[in-house]
């Protein structure tokens, strides 16, 4: 039984390379004729919109593949890992699952997740832009296609900037960090900071917006990683530092807040711009009272635009019956049409170049045109194949990033933490 | 009793409204939450009671997420858990409290230490054994766990429960001849309604409110109990979709409020209240 | 430890005299029909994976299809020792627990004596008391987060009108109140617990006694001290030593407040072993640092309850 599998499986697999993506590649599944071959996929999808736009694809794919039926399963972003990590141990995990980039590289360590790059079809490999391929490639094994990806811009409130007579970038424009400093000093005034940046886990963002200065934060990523801190390392932290505590144009209190907490201030006037990610945009036009007009700012820019970016993805879990159909469902899944309306669905970027030109995410009103200009900045960010990096931004750097940008430790202190204490821990993962 | 002063009177009815106003104003706040359109939840002077009324958190949390099925799994589960707990719970706290056993020791110190090692490190060992015996993915499973995982507090609280029962009460049953399940029955169980309502409160509170482990164990959305429910309204770092969740939880708190509003009455009396006398 | 913390120990011919005693682990066929039932699923579903547990704390578990776990002895432990993080953790894990548990007995032995006695509606009172009880876990901890948020929280703009504070406070943030705030929190969902066990427990006081203390002219302190807290002792002891192991124990609603911030000040010892397992697939490691917790919280505990048996034999 188990050498016909996986004999079936090498056939499969030749046939949906043949295919190329085509949708009648079912009947070459490992099944046996008369059952139709049953996936499950974990989703986590959690707006309205993109759980509908998850039911309507997979209830399309059921209706035009009647022998592979796929199963949908929700998830939540708070405990996926938790509970695929049980569930690997358990051989219990969905065929199919969505998750990030960033914990590819573990769970393909460990064996949980299937290398894709045999099964994959090459219309999928043009559509999707190299830079996201990149975030789910290790050592030549592709371990998940990305399909959502998340970029840094700046909100402002229009009718404060209006006012204030402060020039507004465009995209071919941008504004540079001292151009966004000078506009947050004018519009700064007794009862308003000019900028609030929401810092309540700061790793992330600081070392995503760091690629502007080309601040890498690790020596050797996929190798014999080392944290490093130089000057290109200590821009953006001491940027911000600065802005809240000797310029006074940004708003303490963003050291605690997420950009979701900014935002009852930023509608009330109190911060005139708001440093977020694309996805903000969905919680603005939500919440934002009647009245309240809100635009999207491009990108900063420092040395370049360039920006540290994960990718959302989907992985077919190593224990898998049937790896040809997942791979089929996921391509189906992740094509160009649908992309748009994940994307559209979580107000993030598709990886699909064909689905990034539909006129439903260039739409100028709610900033789509802007956030898709980014994607061309969007690099694979440097921590990602550093091993130990999710311990070393647990134990290590949002503390120190906390300490720092609450005012309680120096710049130079900040770098001795990150890469003293740091490397202590990196060290553990290369014996 | 009350023949004092009408000022003492007033501050115990004050102390008692500060302490329900702690406790209890989230209850109002969720109502108030569930009821507001989302600009209103981000205004920056947040209002009590809503400008604006809409039901349309309801609506969506109602049809997003299989809200009442989940209720009733919920309710299925916890109810098993707490009767099962309670039931196996008794004589063991019986047998620990009178007999001066090896196996009573060890119980102590199995009681303490299961209570000690955190539970979020046995999860997976457990999980592993459930799925061995055929229970992934069943109510039979997540109840085992929940009856097995209360016991520690029911037999631990309902011991000293037992300790405050004096043993002359029991002697005069076995001296006529009843066996030591029916004294349990008749005689200690009776005394002890107000631990037992304890022990059971507690066991139903943690199935109802379990997380880890049915995020675990159960798979089929049909079979999902309401903390895996809830949850889908959190998304990517830790934002909410306040008003859904809201409403949402609001629904979910209002069964458990009305069986501890049942429940409550049987904390008093019990223990000594009339077998003393008598 | 020889007892039990029972204040009243049973006399010493328990089991019925008339019956040839044949004891299994020093109990008689009763005992035997009255534990088994109970016994059989714990030592399956309990003590086994407990077991299993604490012996993963000697051996180099790893998440992964591919590895082969050994046994490793005490190697766990003396890079534990090297992991000042972990024993700092500690030092604040203890001031939760402490201060958790300490508040908590007191607020809710007074909330519970409140509760025994007649007042109107007391059914409601006792019902709404138990609300953070039954809100769901997911909302307490977004909950607590807008109660305290710097500028468009409920707490704050409280206090200002009421002219405690002339600022805004950034309860979550904030160096010095971050650990307090949480604290507070704490307290508010473990009062249900305690409160529910107290009352149960103030129904073993005599009334007999109490109103005979009263005509013998006897103050309320007196009462107290003389007839309810003798009767209330064991179950006191009984569920401030399980309060105290399960602060201790906690991580998730701190963890949903602050995620450990600001600069680890409120990073609680489980949250490591947490991490480590699920997380960084450190399975052994984890469990290493889950069996110092256990030895650790084990000498806490052997000591209040032994400190308190021996006062109960004293009196």
């Amino acid at each position: 039984m188990r050498v016909f599998k996986a004999a079936a499986a090498v056939t499969a697999a030749g046939l949906v390379l043949a295919a190329c993506g085509s949708d009648d590649g079912g009947d070459g599944g490992s099944g046996s004729a008369d059952e139709p071959v049953e996936l499950t996929f974990q989703t986590l999808a959690w707006q309205t919109a993109s759980i509908k736009a998850n039911e309507q694809i997979v209830k399309t794919w059921n209706e035009e593949n009647p022998d592979i039926q796929v199963e949908l399963l929700q998830g939540d972003w708070n405990n996926v890992h938790d509970q695929l990590v049980t569930s690997f141990e358990g051989g219990t995990a969905p065929d199919v699952f969505h998750y990030e980039s960033t914990t590819l590289l573990d769970f393909s360590d460990r064996g949980n997740v299937l290398d894709l790059s045999e099964y994959l079809s090459d219309g999928i490999r043009e559509d999707i832009r190299q830079g996201a391929w990149d975030t789910v490639t290790y050592d030549d094994g592709v371990y998940g296609v990305p399909f959502l990806q998340e970029s840094q811009v700046v909100f402002a409130n229009k009718a404060v900037v209006d006012k204030a007579g402060i020039e507004l970038p465009t995209i071919e424009d941008p504004w540079t960090w001292d151009e966004f400093a000078a506009a947050a000093q004018k519009l700064t005034t007794e009862n308003r900071y000019g900028a609030v940046f929401p810092l309540k886990s700061p790793a992330n963002r600081v070392l995503n917006l760091g690629r502007n200065f080309g601040a890498d934060y690790f020596s050797d990523p996929s190798g014999d990683a080392k944290a490093v801190f130089g000057d290109a390392e200590a821009e953006v932290p001491q940027r911000i530092h600065e802005m809240i505590y000797t310029d006074e144009t940004a708003s303490p209190d963003g050291v605690g807040m997420s950009s979701s907490d900014a935002l009852p201030a930023f509608f009330d006037g109190q911060y005139a711009l708001l440093p977020g990610a694309i996805w903000l945009r969905q919680q603005l036009t939500e919440q934002a009272p009647d009245g309240f007009e809100w635009i999207t700012l491009p990108a900063l820019e420092g040395d370049s635009q360039q920006q540290g970016a994960v990718a959302q993805t989907l992985s077919v879990s190593a224990s898998t019956e049937h790896p040809e159909e997942a791979v089929q469902f996921i391509e189906y899944f992740l094509n160009a049409e649908n992309q748009v309306k994940l994307a559209a669905g979580d107000w993030l970027l598709p990886t699909s170049q064909e689905a990034a030109k539909s006129p439903r995410l260039n739409d100028e009103a709610t900033g789509w045109d802007v956030a898709t200009a980014t994607a061309d900045n969007l690099e694979m960010a440097p921590f990602q194949q550093v091993k130990g990096f999710e311990e070393w931004k647990s134990k290590i750097a949002n503390p120190a990033l906390q300490e720092y940008f609450s005012d309680e430790i120096s710049i130079e202190e900040l770098g001795t933490k990150l890469t003293e204490d740091g490397n202590e821990i990196l060290e553990r993962y290369q014996r | 009793m009350n023949r004092r002063r009408p000022a003492v009177t007033s501050l115990k009815y004050l102390a008692l409204v500060t302490y329900l106003i702690f406790l209890a104003f989230p209850l109002f706040w969720l109502i108030s939450t569930s009821l507001k359109t989302p600009q209103e939840i981000a205004l920056i002077d947040p209002t009590m009671i809503p400008r604006e009324i809409t039901f349309d958190n309801f609506t969506t949390a109602f049809s997003e997420q299989p809200i009442v099925r989940s209720i009733l799994n919920t309710t299925l589960v916890a109810g098993a858990s707490c009767v099962l707990t309670v039931l196996l719970s008794i004589p063991a706290a019986y047998v620990m409290a009178r007999y001066r056993s090896t196996l009573s020791r060890a119980t102590l110190v199995w009681v303490l230490l299961s209570q000690i090692f955190p539970f979020i490190l046995v999860i997976i060992p457990l999980f592993l054994l459930l799925r061995d015996f055929g229970l992934y993915d069943t109510y039979i499973g997540l109840i085992t766990v929940y009856v097995v995982w209360s016991m520690p507090f029911a037999l631990w609280m309902l011991r000293s429960y037992v300790a405050t029962i004096p043993y002359e009460l029991e002697e005069a049953a076995s001296m006529d001849g009843a066996s030591k399940a029916r004294t349990i029955k008749d005689i200690v169980a009776p005394l002890l309604a107000p631990g037992v309502v304890a022990a059971g409160l507690f066991a139903f509170v943690s199935a109802w409110n379990e997380f880890m482990f049915a995020l675990v164990l159960i798979r089929s959305p049909e079979q999902q109990t309401l903390s895996l429910t809830l949850v889908k309204f959190i998304g990517a770092e830790g934002v909410a979709r306040l008003g859904p969740l809201a409403a949402a939880s609001l629904v979910a708190t209002v069964p458990s409020l009305i069986f501890f509003a049942i429940m409550q009455r049987r904390l008093t009396g019990g223990l000594l209240g009339g077998a003393v006398k008598s | 430890m020889s007892a039990a913390p029972t204040v009243e120990r049973p006399p010493a011919s328990t089991p019925s005299p008339r019956r040839p005693r044949r004891t299994w682990l020093g109990l008689d066929r009763d005992g035997l029909i009255l534990a088994i039932p109970a016994l059989i699923p714990v030592v399956v579903f309990s003590v086994y994976p407990l077991l299993r547990g604490i012996y993963l704390g000697f051996t180099d578990a790893r998440a992964g299809r591919a590895n082969e776990t050994s046994f490793t002895g005490f190697e766990n432990y003396a890079s534990l020792l090297d992991d000042s993080y972990f024993w700092e953790s500690f030092r604040i894990g203890l001031v939760w627990a402490f201060s958790v548990t300490i508040l908590q007995f007191v607020f809710a032995l007074g909330l519970a004596s409140l509760l025994n006695q007649k007042i109107r509606m007391r059914w409601l009172a006792r019902t709404l008391a138990l609300v953070p009880w039954a809100m769901p876990q997911v909302v307490v901890g977004i909950m607590w987060r807008l109660v305290y948020h710097p500028n468009a929280g409920i707490l704050n703009s409280v206090l200002m009108d009421l002219g405690v504070i002339d600022g805004n406070v950034d309860w979550l943030s904030s160096f010095e109140v971050a650990l307090p705030a949480v604290i507070v929190v704490g307290i508010w969902a473990g009062m249900p617990q305690t409160t529910v066990v107290l009352l149960a427990g103030l129904q073993s006081v005599s009334k007999e006694l109490h109103e005979a203390a009263a005509m013998d002219g006897a103050g309320v302190w007196q009462r107290f001290r003389n007839v309810t807290w003798p009767a209330i002792k064991p179950v006191v002891l009984a569920i401030t030593t399980l309060d105290f192991i399960w602060n201790f124990n906690s991580f998730g609603l701190v963890y949903v407040l602050t995620e450990g911030g600001p600069g680890g000040a409120t990073r609680l010892p489980l949250l490591f072993a947490y991490e480590e397992a699920f997380r960084y697939g450190n399975y052994g490691y984890a469990a290493a640092l889950g069996n110092a917790m256990v030895v650790v919280i084990a000498l806490f505990v052997v000591f209040y309850l032994r400190q308190r048996m021996k006062e109960a034999d004293e009196r």
